[in-house]
């Protein structure tokens, strides 16, 4: 007993996540089949497929919103079936079809949701201040939630999900839905979080092209388990394929 | 353990009095429809009432005598009615005229009838209303011309009494009277029985009026409180804040009872108005003080019913939650609870009007083992100083909440109140 603390102890400090033959089945449709890979502390790991792929079911299971049929995940030494209070203090989880209270402003939003992670008043003042910057609303918050456009929103919830540093932020499909100058803006700034806080980042996507410019490592997920997986360079060299959507479809046996 | 409750309060609040919706609807409609209706009501029984200090009467003498003289001038003098002369041959013309008019009945005075009152013989006196759908105006002017009628006949009958017993014709008419009285709660009071049921009633059916109101609406709000998260796809991120889920539970209960309250006075204040302005149909109650006959609770009963309707609230709250977790959105939430309205609600309707001691054995059970019975039945147990009904009745109900919250709290701590939205898309979507 004792033995495995310490082990696991070893492995938080340099693995951030670690699944293990996750399984989840919803009735007879198996969303996640065995699905193994681990995300190094400060990386940013991006899981990468088509819709239907399980991104959103590993990811919610990360979450500690859904339990797994079978298998495990520890998060920086905690189960997540477990120790779901504790692995929530210590992520950050972004659903990919996220909305916020719309009856509130970005302002007040902002405010609510820190509220949960922060220690005093100023420490959540300081919150919604880094969050404010993050989403580059400026005036705009002060705005009802619902007079905000799909990329406004989105940058809206961003903010709220990175502003407290979270050891491990959760990100499904962050880019989704937005216009090349949103997504510009969202992907500069998990960049520059992972690389000034040390923050943790799993995302998904299923934008292959785009996930070669700020994942340090992908995984690529097809039908519950991943298929592949490697630093963006190292997959295609390995392929021989001139970008991720190629590798992809080889892998899939697509082509 | 309840870090943050205020915080959700606090936004459960601002989110609900900010929602069109639920502003409209629940706080304002009541403010505004209900003293709407009043106005509508004394301005039409205004109407009504002048209609009546402008009546007419048409009248068809072909008697002429003493009686017809002494008839037509109580109707002008005493009943400040306007007589039109409405004599024609026969009774078709005198139709036709009544028709043309705006009279609201027509009296025909038969030749002879004052000779057979003289002779101590019945006359007969023949009174048409005049129909014209179905209005108030119509019935009550008509009640008011038996009225007049009624009033001269009695002092025909006075007269003719007078001539035989000159000493005291009131004896002839009252050999006795009657001095009404009711028990109350082993004690005579002087307090006729029919204008204490009438008060007690009006109070038996206000109260659980109130009771249904509040409890609708804090239904409403709290399976929208839980739906609108779904719908609004917020509820999966306030799932994975450091946040206790019995908290946001609670938190979610409280909010519903802070906006159902105030949607409460507001229903109450409107109703309250709406009743003041029956200024002309309401027959003005005497005042009678209830408490100095014992028929009001005490402070200690006004506490035990306090505290019943409250657990009947949360009972209401924890009902709510469980239902809205089956539904995917706020319009499904809304239609879900529409079908325990009926069985929740149905015990207050059959308590207005039924004593539950009456009811036959299995009813009885059915209606005890509804929550929403309890506090009705607690308030009529405390106007007759009856403490151990609804203690029991707090006791049951919380028990049932607990039970319904435990649910709730199980589905907020897993994942279920997720994953059922989960499985009826899953189920939308998958090709098969």
């Amino acid at each position: 007993m004792k033995y495995r603390t310490v082990f696991r102890v070893e492995k938080a400090l340099a693995v951030a996540v670690e699944a293990k033959a996750l399984v989840k089945t919803y009735g007879n449709i198996k969303a996640l089949d065995n699905l193994s890979f681990n995300v190094n502390q400060g990386q940013i790991y991006g899981l990468i497929g088509p819709n239907g792929a399980g991104k959103t079911t590993a990811l919610r299971i990360f979450s500690t919103l859904i339990l797994p049929t079978s298998g495990s995940v520890i998060i920086f030494g905690h189960d997540v079936v477990h120790e779901g209070a504790e692995v929530r203090k210590l992520i950050s989880y972004l659903p990919g079809e996220a909305g916020a209270y719309k009856n509130l402003s970005g302002y007040e939003y902002l405010q609510f949701m820190g509220y949960f992670s922060s220690k005093s008043k100023e420490d959540l003042d300081k919150l919604v201040e880094d969050a404010s910057k993050i989403s580059g609303l400026g005036e705009r918050l002060k705005d009802r939630v619902k007079t905000y456009s799909t990329g406004m929103k989105r940058r809206l919830l961003l903010a709220r999900t990175l502003m407290n540093k979270p050891k491990l932020a959760v990100l499904d499909e962050p880019t989704s839905g937005l216009d090349v100058l949103h997504a510009y803006h969202v992907r500069g700034i998990i960049k520059q979080y992972a690389k000034e806080y040390g923050v943790t980042v799993l995302l998904s996507s299923h934008n292959m092209l785009e996930v070669e410019h700020i994942c340090d490592t992908v995984g690529l997920i097809n039908k519950g388990r991943i298929v592949a997986e490697g630093t963006p360079a190292e997959l295609k060299r390995e392929h021989n394929a001139a970008n991720l959507e190629d590798v992809f479809a080889e892998v899939a046996g697509l082509v | 353990m309840f870090k943050g409750l205020g915080r959700i309060v606090i936004k459960e609040v601002k989110e609900m009095t900010r929602d069109p919706r639920i502003l409209l609807g629940m706080i304002l409609a009541p403010l505004i429809i209900f003293p709407l209706m009043g106005i509508m009501f004394s301005t039409s029984s205004e109407a009504v009432q002048e209609s009546l200090r402008t009546m007419s009467i048409g009248i068809a003498d072909f008697d002429n005598g003493a009686v017809a003289q002494n008839l037509t001038n109580f109707l002008q003098y005493y009943g400040n009615v306007t007589l039109q002369d409405m004599t024609a041959p026969n009774i078709n013309e005198i139709v036709v005229l009544a028709q043309k008019s705006n009279v609201s009945a027509v009296i025909i005075i038969p030749e002879g009838f004052s000779q057979s009152i003289a002779e101590n013989r019945s006359g007969t006196l023949q009174v048409y209303g005049v129909f014209r759908g179905g209005g108030i105006a119509g019935s009550v002017g008509f009640s008011m011309v038996e009225g007049l009628i009624d009033t001269f006949r009695q002092s025909l009958t006075v007269q003719t009494i007078q001539q035989e017993f000159p000493q005291n014709p009131d004896f002839v008419l009252n050999p006795f009277k009657v001095a009404q009285g009711s028990i109350v709660q082993s004690k005579p009071v002087t307090v006729p029985p029919a204008t204490l049921f009438s008060i007690v009633q009006s109070q038996l059916i206000g109260f659980p009026l109130a009771i249904f109101m509040l409890i609708i609406l804090a239904m409403q709000l709290a399976a929208t409180s839980v739906a609108a998260e779904k719908e609004e796809k917020t509820l999966e991120t306030l799932m994975s804040l450091p946040l206790n889920r019995f908290t946001l539970l609670i938190g979610k209960l409280a909010g519903s009872t802070v906006i159902a309250a105030i949607g409460a006075v507001a229903t109450i204040a409107g109703v309250i108005y709406y009743i003041g302005s029956f200024t002309f149909t309401g027959t003005a109650q005497p005042s009678l003080d209830l408490g100095a006959i014992g028929l009001t609770p005490s402070p200690l009963g006004y506490l035990i019913l306090g505290i019943s309707v409250f657990v009947s609230l949360l009972c209401a709250l924890a009902v709510a939650i469980v239902v809205s977790v089956f539904a995917e959105d706020v319009r499904g939430a809304q239609s879900l609870l529409g079908f325990v309205y009926t069985p929740l609600v149905l015990p207050i309707f059959v308590l207005m009007f039924a004593d539950i001691n009456t009811l036959p054995f299995a009813l009885r059970i059915l209606m005890l083992a509804l929550p929403f019975t309890h506090p009705v039945l607690a308030s009529q147990a405390m106007m007759l100083g009856d403490y151990v009904t609804p203690i029991l009745g707090i006791m049951y109900v919380i028990v049932f909440t607990l039970v319904m919250m435990y649910i709730a709290s199980r589905i907020f701590a897993t994942e279920k109140i997720l994953t059922m939205r989960f499985s009826l898309r899953k189920k939308k979507i998958a090709p098969g």
